[in-house]
């Protein structure tokens, strides 16, 4: 096995995007993923959350904001070069319609997601699709109506056929129906060029052409929304990533979990990958470790009290310890322990001790096990990844 | 490794969907319920009564869900084993008899003199007159010809240096049938590599089409027999290598994934994939590097088969030892997934999931296709009019 310039142990977005940086500076990188990532769960959008009193050891002190606004310009280029465009930069909070028609407020959103232009609409259509399940056009419009009091709505029902074999998902009406059909269906709408269609996230896998199609045939704007997974916003990011990276000459590797690292002293020499039925080393001069936290495997814990890192064994920071774990009220304005804990590095984002001291110069921690704050509730983990997997690769 | 036989996996699915969305035959069709209901959902739920998943018959075990899989279910297994269950109480039809038992019939061919000239007549005038349209063949393929002479046969006729190291080739059935020429080249690279090849001739087919065809009884005897025999091979400190990668997984994966007894998590390690045992030799300095440089480029299509074994890319490592130029094809399954894409009623949904990668190999940009699993390759020929070849056929010819 030749050596790699840089192993990525992780396909989800920390992992995806830490390849696509170190191959755009000419390395030559390996991704190793067990399973497809979480990319095909996700909305697209990308939250950075506040950069405001951060504490020390939030990872955005680690990784600066400028290295976050070039990871951010990074990620929408990678993007747009699989005509899937975002809008946004670091700082903006524009709107999305999710699934029951509450507004999310994100950095960087789809373009086809993108809700601020509801603002200068007079009617707002909902649109419901005979067969589609998981999407209640009724119940969006009703919640949609307490942000836009002084529009008009109406739910739309359109049946393009889709009945007829499984349950339909969105990624499933987003594979079956073409340019024709939706087009044909969406003409049927009285709307205008003051008006908005909102419609599921149905519009094709791969980039934005389908939309584009479409709405050069409407005088209507028209937005999707959100959905349950499987997601096509996520999927189109993924096939995005997957795209440069193929096109960048990065191997990914399926299946290929890793179950430790090859170190001598403070330097990892390479990964240690397990199949069924024997151990395979893949050689690398670095590192980057982007398997997730609890929800991916990144972080594990057997015994309550003791969470752990699974392949380096790194030290897991656990700052509220067994008691504090959990925030019984699930929606209240308080952080969840479990989600703080995770690995804490320094200023290059390589793992440290209780005493801030590296344990491995050339491993680099990116993504959702980075430990110390509450990503889901500061809501940063998308801008965390990135920033982070754009810091890991340029080190 | 207990934990390994699916059906103590499926308990671990959170339903997060990644197997649909990497499901080649649910971006196909609608009809398939797709991998997490079929699989791990309804392999939990049926304990509770008697109930019959009826699309359980479009999973193509080409192992994309279990690959896709975040938490280790072995969901394409569990599909296995619900099919098998489902034949229990269901009989199979004449042509499911046939593309199951590939190898009983091409033994029995070989029995008659100039049998195989004579089938492959046959399965002509078979196609042209409809026949295996009528038997529920996919009448746009060719059936795979047979060799004139079987790999095994033409074995005894190959003259090998005796050296101290041997390994044992299981031949797979699709080399030994219809494509000696991959045996031969395999034998050449082995032996330029030090190898003496022997042929174990008590092996029987892997059982891959036996299983996903529901006769898992049947895939049970075969694996018990060539466990039995790998382990005898493993005693004496001979491995065996294979040059087909879906009887490689089948070998080293699928048996105890199946059956659940150590003995096969035993033998299993004493199997190799050609160039994962090609790769190993690098690494311990014993690889013959001594190559002519062949210069060429190859489009790779990578099987899934392969993909599912986390063994690397070590045929692309290889080959551009010998000068090869390796693009691999990235265009996912090939749509034929073993006897699959045979049936008459899976064929269209075949070639629509193979439809991506026919289109990158239409491109042209390069002097071969390889693929290392034969039906890959019978499928790419197919749908392309290009007819691939294995890697370790090019590997041969820099072995001068």
């Amino acid at each position: 096995m030749k050596t790699s310039d840089v192993i990525v142990i992780g396909g989800g977005l920390a992992g995806f995007m830490a390849a696509a940086v170190a191959a755009n500076r000419g390395q030559k990188v390996a991704v190793l993923t067990y399973g497809s990532g979480s990319l095909p769960l996700a909305s697209g959008a990308i939250d950075f959350g506040s950069f405001e009193n951060l504490p020390a050891h939030h990872p955005y002190q680690k990784i600066g904001l400028k290295n976050c606004d070039t990871a951010a310009k990074f990620f929408c280029d990678i993007a747009a070069q699989a005509d899937l465009p975002y809008n946004g930069r670091l700082s903006a909070q524009i709107p999305i319609v999710t699934a029951v028609g509450t507004l999310k407020y994100s950095a960087l959103v789809p373009e086809s997601m993108d809700a601020s232009r509801l603002a200068d609409k007079k009617k707002i259509f909902v649109v419901n699709i005979t067969g589609l399940k998981d999407f209640y056009a009724a119940m969006l419009a009703d919640n949609l109506k307490k942000y836009f009091p002084d529009k008009t709505f109406e739910v739309a029902k359109l049946d393009v056929e889709l009945l007829g074999g499984r349950d339909i998902t969105c990624m499933d009406a987003a594979q079956i129906l073409t340019e024709e059909i939706l087009a044909d269906a969406l003409k049927t709408l009285p709307a205008s060029d003051d008006d908005v269609i909102i419609i599921p996230p149905i519009l094709g896998l791969e980039g934005n052409s389908l939309r584009a199609a479409i709405k050069s045939q409407l005088r209507a704007e028209l937005i999707e929304t959100t959905c349950l997974p499987p997601s096509p916003p996520g999927i189109k990011l993924q096939r995005a990533f997957v795209k440069y990276l193929q096109k960048s000459g990065v191997k990914i590797f399926e299946n290929s979990k890793v179950i430790r690292g090859v170190v001598d002293g403070k330097t990892v020499q390479g990964v240690v990958v397990e199949n069924a039925v024997r151990e395979k080393i893949f050689p690398a001069r670095k590192v980057i470790l982007a398997t997730g936290g609890f929800y991916s495997g990144g972080i594990v814990m057997r015994d309550f009290d003791n969470p752990r890192e699974p392949i380096f064994d790194l030290p897991v920071f656990f700052p509220t310890g067994a008691d504090n774990w959990s925030n019984v009220q699930l929606f209240s304005d308080k952080p969840q322990g479990f989600s703080m804990t995770g690995i804490l590095t320094d200023a290059n984002l390589n793992p440290i001790d209780e005493n801030g001291a590296v344990l491995y110069e050339n491993l680099h921690v990116v993504g959702a096990n980075l430990g110390g704050v509450d990503k889901i509730f500061e809501r940063s983990m998308g801008g965390i990844a990135i920033a982070s997997a754009y810091k890991g690769a340029i080190l | 490794m207990s934990d390994t036989k699916a059906i103590f996996t499926g308990d671990r699915c959170l339903s997060c969907t990644s197997c649909m969305a990497n499901c080649p035959v649910m971006a196909a069709i609608k009809d398939y319920r797709g991998p997490k209901l079929v699989g791990p959902a309804h392999g939990r739920m049926h304990f509770s009564q008697e109930d019959i998943e009826t699309s359980l018959e479009f999973c193509s075990n080409c192992k994309s869900c279990d690959r896709a899989c975040p938490s280790g279910v072995a969901v394409s297994t569990l599909n296995m084993l619900r099919r098998a269950d489902y034949y229990k109480t269901h009989p199979h039809t004449q042509v499911e008899d046939m593309i199951a038992h590939g190898e009983r019939m091409a033994n029995l061919i070989r029995k008659i003199p100039f049998g195989a000239t004579f089938s492959n007549v046959g399965m002509s005038f078979g196609k042209a007159l409809g026949i295996f349209n009528k038997l529920g063949l996919a009448g746009e393929r060719n059936m795979p010809a047979y060799a004139t002479t079987a790999f095994k046969d033409k074995f005894n006729h190959i003259k090998q240096t005796a050296t101290g190291k041997k390994i044992v080739m299981f031949t797979g059935c699709f080399v030994n049938d219809n494509e000696p020429q991959v045996g031969e080249a395999f034998i050449k690279v082995m032996n330029a590599n030090g190898y003496e090849v022997l042929i174990d001739k008590g092996f029987n087919c892997c059982g891959s089409p036996l299983v996903v065809t529901g006769y898992l009884d049947e895939a049970r005897q075969h694996a018990d027999n060539n466990v039995a025999r790998i382990l005898d091979w493993k005693k004496k400190g001979i491995p065996v290598v294979t040059p087909c990668t879906s009887c490689s997984l089948m070998l080293k994966e699928e048996y105890h994934e199946l059956f659940g007894e150590d003995k096969f998590h035993e033998a299993a390690q004493n199997v190799y994939d050609a160039f994962e045992f090609l790769e190993i030799l690098q690494e311990r300095g014993e690889f013959n590097e001594n190559l002519k440089p062949l210069n060429q480029k190859c489009l790779y299509h990578v099987p899934c088969h392969l993909k599912s074994q986390a063994i690397g890319l070590p045929a692309v490592d290889i080959l551009e030892e010998a000068g090869v130029k390796v693009q691999t094809a990235d265009a996912g399954c090939c749509g034929i997934s073993g006897n699959y894409g045979f049936r008459k009623d899976k064929y269209e949904i075949s070639m629509k999931i193979g439809a991506k990668l026919f289109e990158r190999v239409k491109q042209k940009d390069f002097d071969k296709v390889i693929s290392d699993c034969g039906t890959c390759r019978m499928q790419i020929h197919h749908g392309t009019d290009i007819k691939p070849c294995h890697p370790i056929e090019i590997l041969a010819l820099a072995y001068a």
